[in-house]
């Protein structure tokens, strides 16, 4: 067997920005190329160990996110090479800071075989910037997009809406530069405050500095329809694409497509039948998850626990939870759940539970059927939770 | 145990300020008497309730006994009378220190007198008891022992030349301190031959020996085989066991004058039994019953619903279960358009309230709404009838009511002189009128007040506690009823009424408080799907308006493969929250919104 997706996580960046809440640790110097060395060498045991299995044979998409990724410097690419090695993906994303890029470095990736930029870039303006921890400003942003496109990878942006400090003057301007500057890709995140960062430590002392849900949903708007205008469309709640730029990688997360995740913290999902062909690559993950337990149909989630890959945390879905999952998965698409996901879902809740849950949906103008599928309306983009939380809501059905 | 002359005997209880270590020095007592060993030291040993400890806070009486041989040689019998520390419970504490002859008074070294060491000293003073001054904490490097007596003897105006120096953490000191209580409290009086004369503190219940109630023999004795009558409540029992608690059970032949300890009723009627009431033999009874009787009526009602109605018989049967040890519970069935099935529960002030619904919820696993407070009102109907309201949607339509009185009470307040001032517009904003003023000392005014109960039981105690700074101490009784011009406000949601948030308030201050009210709702009110209007209304006359505006985005923009879990946790808590509120119409509202009412600033 083999799967479609294959994620790598980098752990480390130079510094942690104050809203993130991903796995990974600020550090650099000697500090960092020790820590990378051990760790990268322990990620390529891994790719290996699935790769001479016949486990990556068919990945299409692979996707190196973080942390920081380009962090690893001269690693990386090796890293790409390594993968490229076991397989032949039509798109092979590395996420990268702007300050972490080089010419160099961009270059090396775009030999070894990367197709794809993502860029942090969060907003083009610098106090913004600063308020939020980020080590790079607009006018590096800017440059290392049009690097990354004179090197011909495409190129993918990263901007947020709602942080402290912004305004709808602001936020346009970044939109404006930001397409100026002519990505293939944009996502639009609203910040959300997470436990335990730093920003969550300023919220609570400073509770202005809660992003205003108002405030995202008219961002989130103007997102829309400057990006539309300027020809991306959107396919996912997120995601603006060029036509033929949509991340092919993140549309197998959306579409039930399985995947693998090596480095600490990455997370796989693997059918039952697949995950119990893999075991003895996933060792000692306790009593949690029985694998006689596991049927074929099931959906099997992994997430790597630590570096050395000895500890995991394994999620068993059932099959109709699996089911329930895509169709929350699907509501987040433009392309929306398609009459054979419904179809199936029907077999396993009950047109009963099915019919009136898509009516609910459809009654709170969350959802709209457009040729033959139910796909979300502009409301289901934004209150897209509450869409979100009825699809899912089927799996507790049964 | 062998009975003890009433010489060598000590009763009292130890008051201080709020974290002065009055539970510290208890559990060092206990320890230091061998009474309870180290290594079986819990903290806070005679607060037996989780929340009890949590909240730090005494609900229930506790009586203990300790032994103690005190440097003279002769073997002391002390009895250390927890009391409660709540407005609520003023009739309980009361009864607990007619129980004591003296009472320790805890003051913090580092702190000084403070608030509650005020007012807790004028109870004690109050109650005749003799004081035993306390300066607690003195390890403490910023401890100040002798500025610190100076401070009791000025403000207190209790002599501290001889207090005792104690630290409740290192131990040391407490034998001082159980020396001061030897010399400085009196021994009970009382005749022994005398028939049976007892007080009862407190009762609790047990599933094999029924209603156990805590007593202190002011004449005679009582032993297993008595025949007892409680003069108040009537009823006769014959005793199935006497003893005392060391903390643990102990069983005893006899417990005789002066003594404290528990009396086995074997009656299962946990109302049976009331504090306050005296017991006495049934076929000699003593002359008189003790003074200071009150019946346990309560103060104030609230409406109890469960969220999901399936538990709605769960909730009954919890309730029958606290009340066999709270006899002060009462309910009658309610039913709400908005809520569904529950109960308008009766109870002795909110923190009780706060206090039941809260066991409630933990120990039964129940999740409840408690709707705005009531107090009794007697409406006067036109047809010459007199209907008693404890809930808003009792009262009669308007063009039936001839007038509506409510219950009023007679407050005591003693606070410093410099608050005066403050606790007369306190007064004022809540409908109090003076009776008249009395300086007790330089240090203290007594200042007596008729005011309606329904004022009482919102916020009255925590203001007069802010607005003094702590110093005051309330003490109330009822009055009577006397005739108000009341209305009855109502709360609409997206145009419906909730009968659930209707509220009776005294028309002057309808306009205000339903402001307030539809403020406060809306802050309490989720956003939702849909934009809902909150309207105060009295009658068909809407006199308060707020909005919830439409939520307008709700979405976790961010899901990628290692996030799909987490998000789907999120959606279940989401869901999960969801769960907790009420569903009104189509308008989710939390619990808390129900009593918003509490929440509302003047």
């Amino acid at each position: 067997m083999s799967v479609g997706a294959l994620y790598l996580h980098i752990p480390f960046c130079h510094a942690k920005c104050a809203y993130c809440d991903f796995d990974s640790r600020g550090l650099c110097g000697r500090a960092l190329d020790e820590a990378a060395a051990t760790y990268v060498a322990q990620l390529e045991r891994r790719i290996n160990a699935f790769g001479e299995c016949g486990a990556l044979a068919d990945v299409r998409t692979v996707y190196i996110g973080g942390g920081t990724p380009t962090v690893l410097g001269e690693r990386l690419p090796a890293l790409v090479r390594r993968v490229r090695s076991w397989c032949e993906p039509v798109e092979f994303t590395c996420e990268a800071n702007p300050e972490s890029l080089s010419e160099d470095l961009a270059r090396e990736l775009a030999e070894a075989g990367v197709t794809r930029i993502s860029l942090g870039v969060q907003s083009l303006d610098n106090g913004e910037l600063a308020r939020i921890g980020r080590l790079h400003d607009a006018a590096c942003a800017l440059a290392v997009i049009a690097r990354v496109k004179r090197l011909g990878m495409s190129v993918s942006c990263d901007l947020m809406c709602g942080l402290p400090g912004q305004t709808g003057e602001s936020w346009r301007k970044t939109l404006k530069g930001a397409l100026a500057a002519g990505p293939d890709h944009i996502s639009v995140y609203p910040l959300t405050v997470e436990e335990g960062t730093p920003l969550a430590r300023q919220v609570a002392q400073d509770p202005s500095l809660e992003p205003d849900e108002d405030f995202q949903a008219v961002c989130m708007e103007a997102a829309r329809d400057a990006l539309t205008a300027a020809g991306y469309q959107r396919y996912e709640v997120a995601s603006y694409a060029r036509p033929g730029h949509a991340c092919q990688h993140n549309i197998a997360y959306w579409t039930g497509v399985g995947y693998l995740g090596l480095g600490r913290s990455a997370a796989g999902m693997l059918t039952g039948a697949e995950y119990l062909e893999l075991a003895n690559l996933f060792p000692s993950q306790g009593d949690a998850c029985n694998l006689a337990c596991i049927s074929p149909d099931d959906r099997i989630r992994i997430v790597q626990r630590n570096d050395g890959a000895t500890r995991f945390d394994v999620e068993r879905l059932r099959a109709h939870e699996a089911v329930a999952e895509d169709l929350m998965l699907g509501m987040r698409m433009s392309a929306g759940v398609s009459p054979e996901l419904l179809e199936r879902a029907r077999a396993l809740f009950g047109p009963d539970h099915v019919d009136p849950t898509i009516t609910t949906a459809c009654r709170e103008g969350l959802a709209a059927w457009r040729d033959g599928r139910l796909v979300p309306t502009e409301r289901g983009w934004l209150m897209g939770n509450e869409l979100y939380g009825l699809m899912w809501g089927l799996a507790s059905r049964v | 145990m062998n009975t003890q002359d009433t010489a060598h005997i000590r009763n009292f209880s130890i008051v201080a300020h709020i974290d002065h270590g009055k539970s510290t020095i208890s559990d060092r007592i206990l320890e230091l008497t061998h009474t309870v060993e180290e290594r079986d030291m819990e903290q806070q040993l005679l607060d037996s309730m989780d929340i009890e400890r949590e909240r730090g806070i005494t609900i229930k009486s506790n009586a203990v006994r300790v032994m103690y041989t005190a440097d003279d040689g002769e073997i002391y019998q002390f009895n250390l009378i927890d009391t409660p520390g709540h407005v609520d419970f003023t009739y309980e504490v009361s009864r607990s220190l007619a129980a004591c002859e003296g009472a320790v008074l805890v003051v913090d070294a580092t702190q000084g007198v403070e608030a509650q060491t005020v007012s807790n000293a004028n109870l004690a003073m109050n109650a005749n008891l003799d004081i035993v001054p306390a300066i607690n904490k003195i390890d403490l490097p910023s401890a100040h022992p002798d500025e610190v007596k100076l401070e009791i003897e000025d403000e207190l105006a209790i002599p501290a030349d001889d207090a005792a120096c104690v630290s409740g953490k290192t131990g040391e000191g407490i034998h001082d301190l159980l020396e001061a209580i030897v010399f400085l409290i009196s021994p009970p009086k009382g005749d022994a031959s005398a028939p049976l004369k007892a007080l009862i503190l407190d009762s609790y219940f047990d599933e094999y020996r029924g209603v156990v109630a805590t007593v202190r023999i002011f004449d005679g004795s009582v032993k297993k085989g008595d025949t007892l009558q409680m003069m108040q409540a009537g009823q006769s029992f014959l005793v199935d066991g006497v003893g005392v608690k060391r903390p643990a059970e102990v069983l005893v032949d006899e417990l005789s004058v002066g003594e404290v300890g528990f009396v086995v009723t074997g009656l299962k009627d946990p109302a049976a039994v009331r504090v306050g009431d005296t017991l006495t033999y049934h076929d000699r009874p003593c002359d008189a019953a003790l003074p200071g009787y009150r019946e346990a009526k309560p103060m104030v009602y609230t409406g109890i619903f469960p969220i999901d109605n399936k538990d709605y018989e769960n909730l009954r049967d919890a309730l029958e279960k606290l009340r066999v040890n709270d006899p002060s519970l009462v309910w009658d069935p309610e039913t709400s358009v908005a809520l569904g099935f529950g109960f308008r529960v009766g109870f002795l002030g909110l923190l009780h309230m706060e206090v039941v619904k809260e066991r409630l919820e933990r120990e039964f696993d129940l999740d409840l709404i408690a709707t705005s407070p009531s107090v009794d009102y007697h409406v006067y109907q036109t047809d010459g009838t007199m209907l008693e309201v404890r809930s808003p949607q009792d009262l009669p339509d308007v063009t039936r009511i001839d007038h509506i009185e409510e219950p009023y009470l007679s407050a005591k307040i003693i606070v410093p002189p410099e608050y005066t001032g403050a606790v007369m517009q306190l007064a004022i904003d809540h409908r109090a009128t003076m009776r008249d003023m009395i300086h007790l000392s330089q240090k203290s005014v007594e200042m007596h007040f008729d005011m309606p109960l329904a004022e009482l039981i919102l916020d009255f105690f925590d203001q007069l506690k802010s607005r003094t700074k702590g110093y005051a101490s309330l003490d109330y009784e009822f009055a009577d009823y006397r005739p108000s011009d009341l209305v009855k406000l109502d709360i609409l949601l997206s145009g419906d009424e909730v009968d659930a948030l209707s509220f009776i308030v005294h028309r002057d201050k309808a306009y205000n408080l339903a402001r307030g009210l539809c403020d406060k709702l809306k802050e309490i009110i989720p956003r939702q799907l849909f934009e809902v209007p909150i309207q105060g209304a009295i009658g068909n006359k809407i006199i308060a308006r707020s909005t919830v505006k439409a939520r307008r985005k709700d979405v976790l923009a961010k899901c990628y493969g290692g996030d799909i879990s987490r998000k789907r946790k999120l959606l279940e808590k989401q869901k999960e929250g969801k769960k907790r509120m009420k569903a009104i119409g189509s308008v989710d509202v939390p619990q808390e919104a129900f009593l918003a009412i509490l929440k509302v600033e003047d």
